[in-house]
């Protein structure tokens, strides 16, 4: 996990979890259309075949009446959720300890189904239970503590370039002349 | 800044030091002084002891990685907004 890549990749995912357990934890049934049009209905036949499920989960139902919207927003979350650098199994555990820790009805039902589908078993679940529990914790002992970070120093930095970018600039030494 | 004074691995007891120990082997980092998380479940060496081994089961490889749990820890803390 070393290479930053994974990271920004894990930090997109917690931003698109964040933003649909937002809209479906809402009450904001009013806003499903009864008959979504046309462009929708294509957006929703993407978003269940992705899901292998019969019901179009609520976040995108609730953003229906503007197909475009829809689009986008279901476009952005195939891609994040998608095998990448990082598992779609794996991705979806991430998810559902996003929706644990943030106390999302909606995320943590979904992406605990979700990680089931995928094969992951009771034991895989518990472990992220576990470890949401855990940092759930030491991060309010931290906190209330004000603790300042220091294993900052444990990972290296990655000089890697942005992908398809140009390398970093190389950073001189103060006693380079 | 932290709102309790951090001991310097030095004043805790001989016990405490085995267990500063162990946290450098589990991070596989040479500290200069123990992290300061571990400082402060040090403090009350019971309680650090049930929750060092939760966290040590919690975190160690199952049906999961050790570096996907890692990932998993840090995704929550920062869903936490937890700067530590």
């Amino acid at each position: 996990m070393a290479d930053d890549a994974l990271w920004y990749e894990a930090a997109l995912l917690v931003g698109i979890t964040n933003a649909l357990n937002v809209v479906a934890d809402s009450p904001l049934e009013t806003l499903e259309p009864v008959r979504p049009d046309a462009p929708a209905q294509a957006v929703f036949a993407e978003i269940r075949a992705f899901y292998d499920c019969a019901e179009v989960p609520v976040a995108f139902r609730r953003v229906a009446a503007d197909p475009g919207y829809l689009a986008d927003l279901w476009g952005a979350t195939r891609r994040v959720f998608s095998d990448n650098r990082l598992t779609r199994r794996h991705k979806e555990a991430l998810a559902f300890a996003v929706s644990v820790t943030t106390r999302s009805p909606f995320g943590t039902t979904f992406h605990l189904g979700e990680m089931r589908r995928l094969g992951v078993g009771e034991r895989g679940v518990v472990e992220v239970l576990g470890v949401t529990q855990m940092f759930s914790s030491y991060t309010k002992i931290a906190d209330t503590l004000q603790l300042e970070p220091d294993m900052d120093g444990i990972a290296a930095e990655d000089r890697s370039p942005a992908p398809g970018g140009a390398p970093p600039p190389r950073t001189r030494s103060p006693e380079a002349p | 800044m932290p709102t309790v004074r951090l001991r310097d691995a030095s004043e805790y007891p001989e016990p405490v030091q085995k267990l500063f120990e162990a946290a450098k082997a589990w991070f596989k980092y040479d500290f200069e002084q123990p992290p300061a998380m571990s400082r402060v479940m040090a403090w009350d060496p019971e309680l650090g002891a049930f929750h060092g081994r939760a966290m040590k089961r919690a975190m160690g490889p199952g049906e999961w990685s050790r570096a996907e749990k890692e990932m998993v820890a840090a995704v929550v803390s920062g869903v936490n907004a937890c700067a530590y």
